[in-house]
């Protein structure tokens, strides 16, 4: 044992400690279970319910207590496990922290890493995972980024025991007087050197990593600081305030941002791709994907196979008309009339069983026999797109056209979950950043975005008619657009930055497709059942009170204005209940005959317009209050109807689908 | 669970605010990161399936 080392025994007297510190996954419980054995204890963080494990372990001759700390993503924390992850950090004054790193994504986790440097923690660096790493031709110069970085690196695949030896020593070697700093841009730095001139108590962190928390809107530490400073808070807050109001960004993007460009200058030199095995598919097709000039391309290839042949083609065509026409129109329907006929003396019961608005003859035909396969066959596309991990790169794609409209990338998250359900979509909205984008959202999955079987039954029936779903393809995406940009421009407002760590592209895992595409059908079903034998029974309560014929004949002259059938009113009145309902009455119109090429795209076009049902306009109430929601529902009814009737005139004079 | 659009890890308790219009319960998860609604497999999927072990792929997981 060294002259070093026994002084650091002899002096503390108690184990020194170690913290592991990174995201889940990436080998932190491995290493801690390398360095300290079998004699470890795992309980919760005091206060909290979040485990933690402890465990000794003596490294030359030095007891060290060793702490592995819940997955974090960053210091700034959003989760109750990143929350007690930072205390964890700030309360323990560990003498070593051991941040663990994923070598492969080494890009996207080494920002922390500066995070802590800046916060004044003694840091060591763990590049774990080399060995997959090296497997795709990826090769490190540690000692390379050990220098620009100032702190200890070590590459290690602790799971094959690399690098145990050398993430020892380095910890038993560690050098406490070693401090990097790196230098943001001029203003952010301005701002950092004003706060931390203001800030005269005494942190465990850096006053710099704290006064960028604090930028970041860190609710937390500014009550921490308010605690501590006390006389002197006004003015750091006074100060915080002015520095928010004059950048007029969101600092929390705007840091991160700054941090992952001193990251990509840390690395360059860093790492080496190995030419010979070249980049693999994956990420080249990743690069493809987020290139306006090929990703447009491609998103219309995913659009083409996943919803039109598959979802419109084989799920509303093969597989409805196998249901529909096939086992309810053939055997169960005549066998359930009939048996009701025989056996039921009353006409009101034997309407409401299997009437014209009957529970089986329109309720359960619709929800099993056309809405489910198509919303089955919608859920397992949207599951095999979601499970490779295709989203993040759609919300980079569409960012610049959606900053047009008054949003950003991040509002693909709201649209892309309205073609399941726009009421769930609605309260997704929440997540935008500002009013003006949770407005203008929810407007838009209110106006243009089908729901999962509206878009499968329109889809399955325009499909039928050449050049139809052209034309309500062009009026949506027309609507969408134009639409968005009146809203930008009648609610001017600030552009907030988008920006996402776009996670790795993969092959959709078949049990994580079933499992998705199960779970959504289930939920599906069990919301929709029970609503389509309300939205029965109503409708024939409507039928023997003369209530549905009324309102029928009210809609009867807006119907014939639009060029459609006087029938098609039930559709829309359908609709208001559930978009799919709806929808599903347009199938049985077009089944029937009733419908021309041009009434039939009328028809869809503006009932896709038309207005949000019920639960969605109960969702938009609560999210955005009466105002809004009301503004929403007559703006959207008087567009649908002025479309619909505007399309049917061009449709006639141009004599296009005649 | 991870969450399907940014991959990041759901701890098992997110403070879960369901919309409460769905018969039968709240499904989803909402990411605690970038706000996606995650489907919750229901117990009968988790046992005949197993549960998700995409944290697993990698081999050096916790």
């Amino acid at each position: 044992m060294s002259d070093k080392e026994q002084t650091i025994t002899a002096i503390d007297g108690k184990p020194r400690t170690i913290l592991l510190v990174g995201n889940p996954n990436v080998g932190k419980s491995v290493l801690f279970n390398a360095l300290t054995g079998a004699y470890t204890t795992v309980s919760n963080y005091p206060g909290t319910s979040v485990e933690v494990s402890r465990g000794d372990c003596e490294i030359h001759g030095v007891r060290y207590q060793v702490l592995d700390t819940p997955g974090m993503y960053s210091l700034l924390p959003i989760t109750e496990e990143e929350r007690v992850g930072r205390e964890i950090l700030l309360r323990e004054r560990p003498d070593v922290v051991l941040h663990v790193i994923d070598a492969r994504n080494i890009e996207r986790m080494l920002p922390m890493t500066l995070q802590l440097i800046e916060a004044g923690l003694p840091t060591i660096l763990v590049v774990n995972i080399l060995d997959e790493a090296e497997r795709r031709g990826m090769f490190f110069d540690i000692p390379l980024l050990e220098e620009k970085l100032g702190i200890p690196v070590v590459g290690a695949a602790v799971r094959r025991r690399r690098g145990l030896k050398e993430i020892r020593a380095a910890i038993v070697g560690f050098d406490t007087t070693l401090r990097a700093s790196f230098g943001y841009a001029s203003d952010l730095e301005r701002d950092v050197q004003r706060l931390t001139a203001l800030m005269t108590a005494d942190y465990t962190i850096d006053a710099r990593s704290l006064a960028l928390l604090l930028m970041q809107k860190d609710e937390e530490l500014l009550a921490l600081v308010k605690d501590k400073e006390e006389d002197n808070f006004p003015a750091i807050e006074a100060a915080l305030r002015e520095i928010t109001f004059e950048r007029r960004v969101d600092l929390n993007l705007r840091i991160s941002l700054e941090r992952k460009r001193v990251c990509k200058g840390l690395l360059e030199g860093i790492v080496r791709q190995e030419e010979r095995k070249g980049r693999p598919l994956a990420e080249h097709l990743s690069d493809l994907t987020m290139n306006p000039w090929t990703g447009i391309p491609l998103l219309l290839l995913i659009l083409y196979f996943g919803l039109y042949q598959f979802v419109g083609g084989f799920g509303a065509g093969t597989v409805v008309d196998f249901l529909e026409g096939g086992l309810f129109e053939e055997i169960l329907n005549p066998w359930v009339i009939d048996f009701c006929q025989r056996v039921i003396p009353w006409y009101w019961l034997k309407e409401l069983l299997v009437g014209e608005y009957g529970i089986f003859t329109l309720g359960i035909r619709y929800a099993i026999a056309i809405v489910l396969p198509i919303v089955g066959t919608f859920f397992v596309a949207f599951s095999l797109i979601e499970d490779s991990g295709y989203f993040p790169r759609l919300a980079m794609l569409v960012d610049r056209v959606f900053k047009l409209i008054g949003l950003n990338g991040r509002a693909v998250i709201p649209i892309v979950l309205g073609f399941g359900c726009d009421t769930m979509a609605t309260i997704v909205t929440r997540t935008l950043e500002t009013a003006r984008e949770r407005v203008i959202a929810t407007l838009l999955l209110a106006l243009a975005i089908p729901c999962s079987a509206q878009l499968g039954v329109i889809l399955g029936l325009l499909s039928a008619v050449p050049g139809a779903l052209l034309v309500w393809t062009g009026c949506l995406i027309g609507i969408f657009l134009f639409i968005g940009l009146l809203s930008a421009q009648l609610m001017p407002g600030e552009r907030p930055m988008f920006y996402m760590e776009i996670p790795p592209l993969r092959m959709p895992q078949p049990r994580n497709v079933l499992v998705k595409t199960l779970t959504r059908m289930q939920w599906y079903f069990l919301e929709i059942f029970p609503l389509f034998i309300i939205a029965s029974v109503l409708l024939w309560a409507g039928k023997l009170t003369g209530a549905l014929n009324w309102l029928v004949n009210a809609l009867e002259p807006v119907m014939r204005l639009l060029g459609l059938p006087s029938e098609t009113a039930a559709a829309f009145i359908f609709g208001f209940f559930r978009r799919d309902f709806g929808a599903a009455g347009l199938y049985d119109l077009q089944t029937s005959g009733l419908l021309s090429p041009v009434q039939l795209t009328v028809a869809a076009v503006t009932l896709t317009l038309f207005v949000p049902c019920v639960a969605q306009f109960l969702v938009m109430q609560r999210e955005r209050g009466w105002k809004v929601s009301t503004g929403i529902l007559v703006s959207v009814t008087t567009l649908a109807f002025a479309v619909g009737w505007a399309l049917n005139r061009l449709l006639l004079a141009t004599g296009m689908l005649q | 669970m991870k969450c399907a659009f940014c991959q990041k890890d759901i701890p098992e308790e997110v403070p879960e605010k369901s919309c409460g219009q769905c018969v039968g319960g709240c499904r989803k998860v909402h990411c605690p990161y970038c706000g996606y609604a995650n489907p919750l497999p229901s117990g009968w999927l988790e046992r005949m399936f197993g549960r998700n072990d995409d944290n697993q792929t990698d081999g050096n997981n916790e």
